[in-house]
């Protein structure tokens, strides 16, 4: 692979099963073996997508409900499996599918950064050098030794949210989560993915035409497990704002 | 997900993390917190000497009755919480498989090591009650670890297993349930298996032949007594390899769970 490119991939086919109405129950399932009838639709959800990413650049994913945009990120981020195709990832991938994930409610917030850095794979020594960086990012110091259970909701995803961004990887996959909390906070948030941009390897999911056109370098759209476009930020933001049209 | 490995140190330290959650947590908002890892086996063991030690006189002429029943319920204790936390460790943490790429396995390592250090806190109470009941310690008492370890071999490879078909279909925690209940009796706990030898020899054989009776009686024999009856001196007498049976069906349950959980992993996300 050369040395420009982050992500890689190749044809890319990802189908899952659904269970058909009453496929559930040890006497449908006996039923439908007997007649031969299969207790489950394939429903085809990646259906060959290939690209390649480049280093820092910030690659916006957008497509309609259900055209296959989380189930890419998911494959991506090497939590679904792909039935065919690959996909090459030079570095180290720091996934956020939602904010929050693994975090404890009857932990501390200091408690919570350890885990979830455990779950990025980081050591609690890489984390002791993110740590204050995570803190401040949050502005929640003061409240590091109370239980997230006495967080506000706003505090719980300012702190999973300087996690994201704050862990050191090398390409940071974003599910619909950008700008969080209050708006002094938000403002925050936005400055930081201004500043990002251009720097750092970013994929982030979203149905935000403005933020599309505001931090991405590049945009991809997805229709019905394809790529339908895959061109500038304007040019993709007009195709999906035209797609009702 | 290749061969477990260990020695990368993102896992080691993913399953630390883990398993002190768990474990800080199993307690939490409890008066008497972790005293209760103690209290409930205890407990458990209190009940069954007064109705089978002391009503229906189970012990007969077994030495260190009660010593030999407290270690039967303990490592029996040990069995059902590795096995049921290990089954479930998995759905039980669906939210994250979901969202986050992880080895798999060390969820049910993590439930399952909990499972371990609560026994380790109950051995202690186990041996303390051997020392007040007149046993002097002696050397068997080395190969409790090897013991412990074919234990925990057999109880994590059921947790693979039957844990990989849990995600899929929930019966299994049903189940289990029953399963274990029909285990208790069918394994030496309460009774000694003296008493089923006088009836008939043959039963007590096939009985020794399951790895959990195979263990229970081991440990009575290395921590209370070398007249206790176990598999090595009362089965297969005159051939060998009938004796390495119960080893045989804890390595085969490993390696088959094992495998099989590796199987079954990739699609856990999707299917939980």
């Amino acid at each position: 692979m050369e040395n420009d490119i982050a992500i890689s991939v190749k044809n890319l086919h990802k189908s899952f099963k659904l269970p058909t109405e009453r496929a559930w129950g040890l006497k449908q399932a006996i039923f439908n073996r007997l007649k031969g009838v299969k207790g489950y639709k394939e429903q085809k959800v990646l259906n060959g997508i290939s690209f390649d990413i480049h280093r820092n650049e910030f690659v916006g994913i957008i497509g309609r409900n259900g055209s296959g945009k989380s189930t890419l990120l998911k494959t991506l981020a090497k939590i679904y499996f792909p039935e065919k195709g690959s996909i090459d990832v030079n570095g180290n991938l720091i996934p956020f599918i939602e904010l929050g994930v693994g975090f404890n409610y009857e932990l501390s917030g200091r408690e919570n950064i350890y885990l979830n850095g455990a779950l990025l794979g980081f050591s609690n020594k890489e984390m002791d050098t993110m740590y204050d960086e995570i803190v401040d990012f949050a502005e929640l110091r003061d409240f590091m030794d109370q239980k997230l259970k006495n967080y506000s909701s706003g505090m719980q995803v300012r702190l999973a949210f300087s996690i994201a961004i704050r862990a050191k990887g090398d390409i940071l996959l974003l599910d619909e989560v950008l700008a969080v909390g209050d708006a002094a906070f938000q403002q925050k948030c936005n400055n930081y993915f201004a500043e990002i941009k251009g720097k750092q390897t970013v994929i982030l999911v979203t149905h935000s035409m403005e933020n599309v056109r505001k931090y991405c370098t590049r945009a991809i759209l997805i229709e019905n497990g394809k790529i339908a476009l895959d061109d500038s930020p304007e040019k993709v933001a007009k195709a999906y704002e035209n797609l009702w049209k | 997900m290749a061969i477990p490995n260990f020695t990368y140190k993102g896992n080691r330290v993913l399953l630390k993390e883990l398993t002190k959650t768990d474990f800080k947590l199993r307690y939490q908002g409890s008066v008497l917190g972790y005293l209760w890892a103690l209290l409930r086996p205890l407990m458990m063991f209190a009940i069954l000497y007064v109705v089978f030690g002391k009503l229906l006189r189970f012990g007969g002429d077994i030495p260190h009755y009660s010593v030999y029943l407290l270690a039967g319920t303990t490592f029996w204790s040990f069995f059902t919480e590795c096995t049921n936390q290990g089954i479930q460790a998995i759905v039980q943490r669906g939210e994250l498989i979901r969202k986050i790429c992880f080895p798999k396995y060390i969820v049910v390592v993590s439930a399952t090591l909990t499972a371990v250090i609560n026994l380790l806190i109950n051995l202690v109470v186990v041996v303390i009650f051997a020392l007040l009941d007149g046993i002097t310690p002696s050397w068997t008492w080395l190969l409790m670890p090897l013991i412990l370890l074919e234990f925990y071999c057999l109880a994590l490879g059921i947790s693979f297993l039957l844990g990989a078909i849990n995600v899929k279909y929930r019966d299994i925690t049903s189940i289990w349930d029953v399963l274990t209940q029909a285990l208790f009796y069918a394994v030496p706990i309460i009774y000694p298996i003296s008493m089923i030898a006088t009836t008939s020899d043959i039963a007590a054989k096939i009985i020794l032949l399951n790895p959990i009776a195979q263990i229970i009686q081991d440990i009575r024999y290395c921590l209370i007594t070398p007249e206790t009856v176990t598999t090595w001196n009362y089965v297969g007498t005159s051939n060998f390899a009938i004796k390495l049976i119960p080893i045989l069906i804890t390595v085969i349950i490993l390696i088959w769970g094992s495998w099989y959980f590796r199987k079954k992993s990739k699609k856990f996300a999707e299917e939980i």
